[in-house]
């Protein structure tokens, strides 16, 4: 008797809700074993350890885990929407360029946007974020003033802000609101240059030190708890953060900042080392998140799927029009677990599916100059 | 690549040792603190301190009015000239045949400094150079010193020795004056090149392409040797030698990536080399300096890609000698 086969797959929380897990226990004929990381040290085991995992759902670090081939080439033919994949990119019509500018294994071994068969990662969610406030524990506000990233560091703010404790995260909100706020434009607020990771490191300092900031959050969890305290009334939040809040009867509004919004976008990965019927397996798990359910769940609780098409057969017509149409809710709308998180005619911030994408001006990465980042980061939170 | 500490006086020892033992000092030589430092081209210190070292070993005893006699037997001369001595000394032929203390330990910390600046910002401290290696502060100063002058180390306002970290901007100015350079090294080495050298470089390049696995460290140290050391020496231009070693940073950042990483290709570097190579064989210097140049950049964007790897790990793969001390 050979050990039955049990898939292991680094994952994220968020993306792996009960939901998610219970049908696919009901629908693949393997065990999975949900290995729930999100640190430094779980990348590190991802790029070193790659025979202590089968699939791993990674989130902004696929230049990272691509130059380490920790994973191996996915081969679109073994893909169900391998096709529209290869179209959509070609299209580039969509909002979600990003997501393929650095997608295909081109002939030197590099990414790019050119559609070949293989593929590094395979594109599964996406969304922006921004930052949220509580409407009722805000500052006085100029007439029509619109919402933006320079409110982290306002000083009509001081004393109420949150920030994520994340470098990598943490820095590009910290520019964008720097840069509001100092009027000093950035290069690119995805790979800043040490200067400028100076300059807003020194204003962070700064305006620590002055006690502009409340607290920093690791993990939802805590950021949750910051916003239940009532200390917190303007930070960034992940949607289902938000969606929980909301849930809770917290009034929030989730910001539509004039400087746009941070995109992200999580992808499916082969570990280097499966073989056989490991990646077999692999396939399959990742065929099953390509075939709209588990979008559509997701999108529940504000995400987005890369085929939104797929997913809309699973959505009641009134969740698709709140989610991906930006239409005021017919119904109260419930997030993942079943709870209610949206009331009736409520509209989502930011509008629709393309409109919200559209406003995604930077994306979650790992900068060239990461272990700088990560030094001056270090300083502002010992600050 | 770490040396064993051993102290300069104790270098000066050996050797002096060495050559009686074998003669080449005989017994009776009268031996003068300042003329003894003058053949072998150190100072007197060092000298001083092993000529008392040999005495209490019983290889010299001291002689009654001044300096050291070798052995037993009767003074031969009252000031012998050491210069028409045939010594057996390690670098013999050169100004100085024993090196300095500082150049002894030059090399090995810089490498050691190297291998860590892609993980951070680190300290060092004088003190513990000078236990580490058993040199005096002079010696750790002139090394600290000559490293201030690569741009490896700089003084913070605090006045402590600072390296790191090496940076993506830091990457990216040296391939910048690389990517000139090295290919006009390399097109004014060419004709002093061998052939059959270069075709056996080229050959370790095919073995390691042959290979089913990713080649060794160390024949992967030397195929990158063979090409961005042995290659673009023979050329005549002494400021460009001294120019070229300083600006190789990403050699540190593609070893530390392999360290850590096992899994990835070299492929790519392997055939750019065995392009270049290809060039040289048939005596194309031109063509052997653009494709040259070609691997650089290549090379220059794979560094970087692998820099941002390195900079989740928080730590060199090997031990971190005790004389650096992170900072952040």
């Amino acid at each position: 008797m050979t050990e039955p086969l049990r898939l292991r797959v680094i994952s994220r929380g968020e993306f792996v809700p009960p939901q998610i897990r219970a049908r696919l226990a009901r629908d693949l004929d393997f065990d999975i074993e949900f290995i729930v990381l999100d640190s430094t040290r779980s990348l590190q085991q991802v790029m070193t350890e790659p025979e202590s995992f089968d699939v791993y759902h990674q989130w902004h670090t696929s230049d990272l885990i691509w130059t380490a081939r920790c994973i191996q080439g996915i081969d679109l033919r073994r893909i169900d929407t391998g096709n529209l994949l290869k179209a959509a990119a070609r299209a580039r019509s969509g909002v979600t360029h990003t997501v393929f500018d650095r997608l295909f294994v081109q002939d030197d071994g590099s990414l790019g946007p050119e559609p070949g068969d293989t593929i590094a990662v395979l594109p599964a969610l996406h969304g922006v974020d921004g930052f949220v406030w509580r409407p009722s524990h805000a500052p006085a506000l100029r007439p029509g003033e619109r919402e933006s990233w320079g409110w982290l560091l306002d000083p009509r703010w001081a004393g109420h802000v949150g920030l994520i404790a994340d470098p990598v995260l943490g820095i590009i909100e910290a520019a964008l609101a720097t840069e509001a706020q100092l009027g000093q434009p950035f290069g690119d607020i995805g790979n800043l240059t040490i200067d400028e990771v100076d300059t807003i490191a020194d204003y962070l300092i700064h305006k620590k030190k002055i006690g502009h900031f409340k607290d920093t959050w690791t993990s939802q969890a805590e950021a949750v708890r910051l916003m239940r305290r009532g200390s917190v009334t303007i930070q960034s939040l992940f949607s289902p953060a938000v969606s929980q809040l909301r849930a809770e009867g917290m009034q929030l509004a989730v910001a539509d900042p004039a400087e746009g919004s941070r995109g992200w976008h999580s992808d499916l990965c082969i570990s280097a080392a499966a073989e056989g019927e490991r990646v077999d397996a692999a396939y399959a798990y990742l065929n099953w998140w390509q075939n709209g359910w588990a979008g559509a769940c997701l999108s529940r609780q504000g995400y987005y799927f890369i085929f939104p098409e797929l997913a809309r057969p699973h959505l009641s017509a009134a969740e698709w029009d709140y989610w991906y149409d930006g239409q005021p809710a017919s119904e109260p709308l419930c997030g993942p677990s079943g709870e209610v998180t949206i009331r009736e005619g409520h509209r989502r911030e930011g509008g629709s599916y393309r409109a919200r994408m559209a406003s995604a001006r930077v994306w979650n990465t790992f900068m060239d100059e990461h272990t700088h980042v990560t030094r001056r980061w270090q300083e502002f939170l010992s600050a | 690549m770490v040396t064993a500490p051993e102290a300069y006086y104790e270098v000066v020892r050996r050797v002096l040792e060495d050559n009686i033992r074998t003669g080449a000092l005989p017994g009776g030589t009268r031996l003068y603190v300042a003329a003894l430092a003058d053949r072998l081209g150190v100072s007197r210190s060092p000298v001083k301190r092993a000529l008392e070292l040999l005495e209490e070993d019983g290889l010299l005893r001291r002689n009654e009015a001044q300096g050291w006699l070798v052995g037993d037997e009767p003074a031969s001369d009252v000031r012998p000239n050491l210069h028409l001595f045939e010594l057996e000394l390690p670098d013999s032929g050169s100004a100085t045949p024993v090196k300095p203390g500082w150049e002894r330990i030059l090399q090995t910390v810089a490498d050691e400094v190297v291998d860590c600046i892609p993980f951070g910002i680190w300290k060092i401290s004088e003190t513990e150079l000078c236990s580490h290696f058993g040199v005096s502060r002079t010696v750790t100063r002139e090394v600290l010193t000559r490293l201030h002058e690569r741009g490896l180390v700089t003084k913070n306002r605090a006045s402590h020795w600072i390296a790191g970290p090496l940076s993506a901007q830091m990457l990216g100015e040296l391939h910048d004056m690389r990517r000139l350079l090295e290919p006009l090294a390399l097109r004014r080495a060419a004709p002093h090149l061998g052939r059959m050298t270069l075709i056996e470089m080229r050959e370790r390049v095919e073995a390691a392409l042959a290979a089913p696995h990713q080649p060794a460290i160390e024949d992967f140290d030397r195929i990158e040797d063979d090409l961005h050391r042995t290659c673009v020496a023979p050329q005549p231009n002494q400021r460009l030698a001294a120019a070229l070693p300083e600006l190789r940073l990403s050699l540190v950042v593609n070893r530390q990536f392999s360290l850590h990483v096992a899994r990835h290709h070299e492929s790519a570097l392997l055939l750019e080399h065995r392009l270049v190579l290809d060039h040289l064989i048939a005596g194309d210097a031109e063509g052997a300096a653009t494709a040259l140049r070609f691997h650089l950049d290549a090379d220059h964007d794979r560094a970087r890609a692998r820099l941002k790897v390195l900079s989740v790990f928080g730590e060199p793969d090997a031990k971190v000698v005790p004389y650096l001390m992170r900072i952040v």
